[in-house]
């Protein structure tokens, strides 16, 4: 754009003034105004509509409580969920010991052993000492919120206690301290018994822990190992009643085969790996209705379990294995097990039933095919592994089986059923499998330093106290799921500023965070079976906005489109004004500097 | 991660297991596999591979099963499917030379693509969310986009003129799905030797995919236990359908090539399938009973069967069975081995032709008109030459006529009107009430749902053609609707034409029942044939459009907003003075020029220049700083933009 125009142009009236007005360089009028004023309210207006033109552009993000969620996060981190616990330690045929003295020392024995574990999902605990002597008179030392359930003085005898099988003595002890409300967390109680040593010879301390939440030691001469006794008691508590006798090198805790719609798919398949030589058949239908139904209905708090199973053909493994001579069989080691698993050839098919969000078990028996057979799994130390299987955490477990008899006897294949019997031994792996995903042990026996002592199993898989255990790690594991899912949404909203955030997905997460806020305050309250439905709601509601249709499918509507539909408008339009103003004003200094020099002129003259 | 288990509970309840005993006898899942051969009369093998799985009535589907396989038990159970079919097929049943009036082509027949009906068993007003569903569950299943059948455009309800008649019956086809080997492969998973065993084993992928013809089926119904408190059966028959041009050297051309299974699909048989409760391999003959229509007593006349002067079989047929058309070889393939392959061979020794029996009508259709707005769709029905031989003609008012059902879908872009329905019988013109005996229409709404279109015609006995006319105009997609290649066009799915009347089956003279493929090949089986599918050309927009609209416009109100801002500024007094300064010095012909130049500039006419170079130079120099400034600026901005977020 040239502004040639201004400077040429001839100024206005040059008619009949002073004889030295030079119509070039100076003028008699005021400028006028009128043309700047109206291509700058022009600039104006359009400078005053870039924010409205901001705002029409802009799209729509539900407000996210960001503050909430990291203030979440943090307090999951920082301040571990404990639940209450209450602990009683009853001890029946003690003469000379002090309550008030044998609490504190089995709180400290307590806080010793929790004090290196503030994992989440352990016990906030109340403690009382209750202590009987021979002349059954008591004397007790009851925590500083009391539970309502006491023990009734003498109703453990000393002589007649721990006779008989551990079971009834178990259901011995549930009626003696039924008494409990549990409306302030769950009650769990160890009863030592010190025997009166009638014969002389020193009984063998027996330590039993039950079905229920209660545990037992019986033994004589116990006043003398009273050192002993405090911190088996509160090893009894810790370790076991608290954290559910696990390993510490075993499973992390954090992982719960539990989907976030808080259901478990149990696929049950039996694999022929080569129907040619033999083929063999189960009958399910029984194993589940009389020994895995049970277990379903003991776990319902935690999770809603199906069960299916299918029978699969032709489904050879991918590892490779070697004959044996010694062992007299083909042998495949702990290093080929992350190859056992053939995904090709086995389909066992994800469960159509199955919502999307259903975790799925799988759980293989693999009848190997008559050119492997027995095929034995070896331990790292040589041995041959009683089981002849082996758990992948998250997935499932696998059992070899191996038939009877290995050789093919003759040219059809046979058709087998797995006789009942041998079914249930598999059920039996099976259900130990299962434990150890859910990170327990398989064995019956809890050793520590101080002795070792005997888990009453139950038929339903899984005992009171560690339904307890799982339901506070379920409770945990959910929140923890829950914060780290809202944490990820929270930073992906905010790395992207164009994202659309529709509404729901607002009130989804409010509403999980107020979910997880029930399960907080309901775990420190001791409401198990409530914490975890809220602690299960807020993780389901978390994933639920995760993975949202809308969120899915990020919306593109960059700045580069913006700009693309905007600056055929506004790029010539603006380009028109600004030029404009900038001439006019330009325009007006110059015939400003005319007149004023006109009028200086006259001053002068 | 691996980690060894030992076993936990010893101790189990055994009295619960006892307690389950009381089931009573079960009947068990059973599978069955068959392959039927056919040499067709145009020098093509047909091989039609038959799988059925049973599943009794039972309680537990979708939970325990033997064979079944579980996704589809839980399919069944989970959208309470009573009846399905899903079909992929790849190129087109030739009806005149391959056959139109025997079960096998009226049940493996299908259209081009995805087909896919389904009866549920739900209340009426969840029959839509359920058939949803399972185009969903479906197309992850069978690794397709049957998916595209959920959308309420692409599907319909047939009332009666699919055959199947039911209220909650559902019909969608995609025409455009391409069949390949990872269709099936998911079929076959289904299977419970899949194609590792038995007679599937024999599915190559490239030769069965090198075929004329291919076509894979499901289709399961459920079978009503009676019992109260039992479940229902659940029976899942899977075909796949090919059609194979067997490599031949032979130079003479009338005579039929010679092949066998090892020559047709490159591997054999090497044994059944031990889960099989049956394996056969059946070879279907047509026409060749004309001059042996004797009954075969001896050894020897059942040796002439399989061993005669026209051709003669590799293997020994275990038995064989007459048909009213044609013989039918029977092999069981249990005695085959790895040592001892089952190979069967035709080899053909004198030239021979034989005709297959055709449908009384052959159907085919084809668009008219041309242009992108409107055009006519034809149905053509001519009469094949054993018309005259079928039975199930009827008697109405003492004339012979020939019932037809014709079932059609148009995609709601397709928008026909049904006034303009025109029927020919014999190239004359036939009023609806003369050979429409009954029409069911359901208009398309746009976007909405599709239009269907279902008309029973009577048809006199010795009609030679008859054709169906109906006029429709393109409609306009939005432009999101268009698929990614929209130039390539449109597909009108299938029409399908039944004939009510006329019913296929095979009645052989042997009782059979307990071969599944023979007792569903004996069932009497509604003749159908499906039409070809049409491209219907669209107008398929520029898709910059959009863009180009929004500069087009922005630039032209940019124009007229700078010409307005131009206007409002302007200072005529000023420039007519100057005009007329200028006008006193310079020529005619210059000034005439000078004003050109200023109209297309829009701006005043320059003076000569009158400066001097340096004023002129200075000046020059700040204007292009600014310019040098604009840009700058400009491109500035549009860096902050584009790189920012």
């Amino acid at each position: 754009m040239e502004e040639t125009s201004d400077r040429l142009n001839p100024t206005t009236d040059t008619s009949g003034i002073t004889p030295e007005f030079d119509p070039k360089t100076m003028r008699s009028t005021k400028p006028g105004l009128k043309r700047l004023f109206i291509t700058t309210s022009v600039l104006f207006s359009f400078l005053l509509g870039v924010p409205f033109l901001w705002k029409s552009v802009e799209i729509y993000r539900s407000p996210l409580p960001f503050h909430d969620i990291d203030s979440l996060s943090d307090q999951i981190e920082s301040t571990p969920l404990r639940f209450p616990c209450n602990f009683h330690a009853v001890f029946v045929g003690f003469e000379s010991t002090d309550p008030d003295n044998l609490r504190s020392q089995i709180q400290d024995g307590i806080n010793q052993l929790t004090h290196q574990s503030t994992q989440c999902g352990s016990c906030n605990f109340s403690l009382s000492v209750t202590v009987q002597n021979p002349a059954d008179q008591c004397s007790e030392t009851l925590a500083h919120n009391p539970s309502t359930c006491s023990y009734r003085c003498g109703v453990i005898t000393r002589n007649e206690f721990g006779v008989g099988l551990d079971d009834t003595v178990d259901e011995s002890l549930n009626d003696v301290f039924s008494g409990c409300s549990e409306n302030s967390g769950k009650t769990y109680s160890v009863v030592v018994v010190n025997k009166e040593n009638a014969n002389g010879e020193d009984e063998v301390l027996k330590a039993v822990v039950g079905k229920r939440r209660h545990a037992w030691v019986v033994g004589s001469g116990l006043e003398e190992r009273y050192g002993d006794i405090v911190a088996g008691v509160s090893e009894i508590f810790v370790k076991v009643f608290m954290n559910g006798g696990r390993d510490e090198e075993s499973i992390h805790g954090e992982f719960m085969p539990v989907g976030s719609d808080g259901k478990i798919v149990l696929s049950f398949s039996l694999l022929n790996s080569n129907p040619r030589d033999w083929v063999y058949d189960w009958d399910f239908q029984r194993i589940d209705d009389a020994l895995l139904a049970p277990v379903t209905k003991a776990l319902a708090p935690i999770a809603n379990i199906s069960v299916e199973s299918q029978v699969l053909y032709h489904t050879p493994k991918s590892s490779f294995s070697a004959w044996d001579e010694k062992l007299q069989g083909y042998i495949f080691r702990t290093s080929d097990l992350p190859f056992f698993v053939n995904s090709n050839e086995w389909h066992l098919d994800t469960s159509a039933g199955a919502s999307g969000r259903s975790k799925i078990l799988q759980f293989v028996v693999y009848i190997p095919s008559g050119k492997e057979c027995p095929l034995l799994l070896q331990l790292p130390n040589g041995e041959i592994s009683k089981t002849n299987g082996f758990i992948s955490p998250m997935w499932g477990g696998v059992i070899v089986w191996n038939p009877e008899n290995c050789d093919k006897d003759s040219e059809s294949p046979s058709r087998n059923t797995i006789s009942p019997q041998e079914l249930e031994q598999i059920v039996e792996i099976f259900l130990g499998q299962f434990r150890q995903l859910f990170g327990f042990k398989s064995e019956a026996i809890y050793t520590s330093g101080l002795g070792t002592y005997k888990i009453l199993p139950s038929e339903r898989g899984f005992t009171e106290w560690e339904l307890d255990v799982l339901s506070r790690k379920h409770t945990c594991f959910n929140l923890h799921s829950c914060s780290t899912t809202l944490g990820s949404l929270s930073r992906l909203v905010r790395s992207l500023p164009r994202m659309i955030i529709k509404d729901e997905i607002g009130e989804q997460v409010k509403y999980s965070l107020k979910a997880a806020k029930l399960a907080q305050s309901n775990a420190s309250l001791g409401g198990y079976s409530s914490s975890a439905s809220s602690s299960r709601e807020a993780r389901s509601l978390a994933e639920n906005v995760f993975f949202h249709p809308s969120i899915m499918s990020v919306s593109y509507f960059s700045y580069e489109h913006c700009f693309a539909v905007y600056s055929p408008f506004f790029l010539p339009v603006v380009a028109h004004i600004v030029l404009a103003v900038n001439r006019e004003w330009k325009r007006y200094r110059q015939e400003k500097a005319k007149y004023l020099t006109w009028l200086t002129r006259k001053k002068t003259a | 991660m691996a980690s060894l288990v030992r076993s936990w509970i010893p101790l189990l309840i055994l009295q619960s297991f006892l307690v389950a005993v009381a089931f009573g006898s079960k009947e068990a899942e059973q599978f069955s596999e068959a392959l039927l051969l056919k040499p067709l009369p145009d020098r093509k093998v047909l091989a039609h591979f038959h799988f059925e799985n049973r599943a009794p009535p039972s309680n537990s589907h979708g939970r325990h099963h033997h064979l079944f396989p579980k996704a589809i038990s839980q399919l069944v159970q989970k959208f309470r499917v009573k009846e399905m079919e899903l079909s992929f097929t790849q190129g087109r049943w030739n009806h005149e030379h391959w056959g139109g009036f025997d079960p096998l082509s009226s049940m493996n027949a299908k259209p081009v693509g995805v087909e896919l009906w389904a009866v549920f068993d739900v209340p009426q007003s969840q029959v839509d969310t359920s058939w949803k569903n399972l185009t969903h569950a479906l197309s992850g299943l069978f690794c397709a986009s049957i998916n595209f059948l959920e959308s309420s455009t692409s599907y319909a309800a047939p009332t009666w003129g699919f055959g199947t008649n039911s209220d909650k019956l559902r019909y969608g086809s995609l025409p455009r799905e391409a069949v390949c080997t990872e269709n099936l492969t998911p079929w076959l998973k289904l299977l419970p030797c899949r194609d590792k065993d038995g007679i599937s084993a024999l599915m190559n992928r490239p030769s069965v995919y090198r075929g004329f013809y291919h076509s894979q089926r499901l289709h399961l119904s459920t079978v009503e236990s009676g019992q109260e408190g039992l479940g229902s059966g659940i029976v899942l028959e899977q075909t796949l359908t090919v059609v194979l041009q067997p490599e031949t050297t032979s130079v003479e051309t009338n005579m039929q090539p010679s092949w066998s299974l090892s020559s047709l699909f490159g591997r054999k048989v090497v044994g059944s399938c031990v889960l099989a409760k049956s394996s056969n391999v059946y070879l279907q003959l047509e026409g060749r009973l004309g001059h042996e229509s004797k009954n075969v007593d001896t050894e020897i006349e059942a040796h002439k069967l399989w061993k005669n002067a026209d051709f003669d079989l590799s293997l020994k047929p275990d038995r064989v069975l007459r048909e009213s058309s044609g013989l039918l070889f029977i092999f069981d393939i249990d005695k085959s081995s790895d040592s001892e392959p089952f190979d069967l061979g035709l080899n053909w020794k004198l030239p021979s032709k034989w005709s297959c029996q055709q449908a009384p009508l052959q159907a085919s259709r084809f668009l008219m008109g041309s242009g992108n707005e409107r055009g006519a769709i034809a149905i053509l029905l001519k009469a094949t030459e054993s018309q005259e031989k079928l039975p199930g003609r009827e008697l109405t008012d003492g004339r012979c006529t020939i019932k037809a059902n014709i079932f059609q879908i148009f995609p709601w872009y397709i928008k026909v009107y049904y006034h303009t329905l025109q029927i020919f019988v014999d190239q004359q013109q036939k009023t609806d009430s003369e050979v429409l005996k009954k029409i069911n229409v359901s208009p398309s709404t746009d976007k909405v749902s599709s239009g269907m279109l279902e008309m029973m015609l009577e048809l006199p006995c010795e009609v030679k053609s008859a054709a169906i006319s109906i006029e429709y105009d393109k409609g306009f997609l939005h432009i999101d609707e268009y698929p990614p290649d929209a130039n390539q066009g449109f597909d009108i799915p299938s029409a399908l034409i039944s004939f009510p009347s006329h019913h296929a089956s095979l009645d052989f003279q042997e009782e059979l029942s307990k071969s599944p493929l023979l007792s569903s090949f004996k069932e009497k089986s509604l003749v159908r044939s499906y039409t070809e599918v049409l491209l219907v050309p669209l107008t398929t927009p520029d898709f910059s459009m959009p863009y180009n609209v929004i500069t087009i416009t922005c630039t032209i109100f940019a124009l007229y907003f700078g010409s307005l801002l131009n206007v409002l500024r302007r200072r005529i007094g000023e420039e007519e003075r100057f005009l007329k300064s200028q006008g006193k010095k310079t020529g005619g012909v210059k000034q005439l020029l000078l004003r050109l130049t200023a109209k297309i500039r829009g701006r005043p006419i320059e003076a000569p220049s009158s400066e001097s170079p340096a004023a002129e130079s200075s000046f020059l120099s700040t204007k292009l700083i600014f310019k040098i400034i604009l840009i700058a600026g400009a491109a500035a901005a549009w860096q902050y933009f584009s790189t920012d977020k």
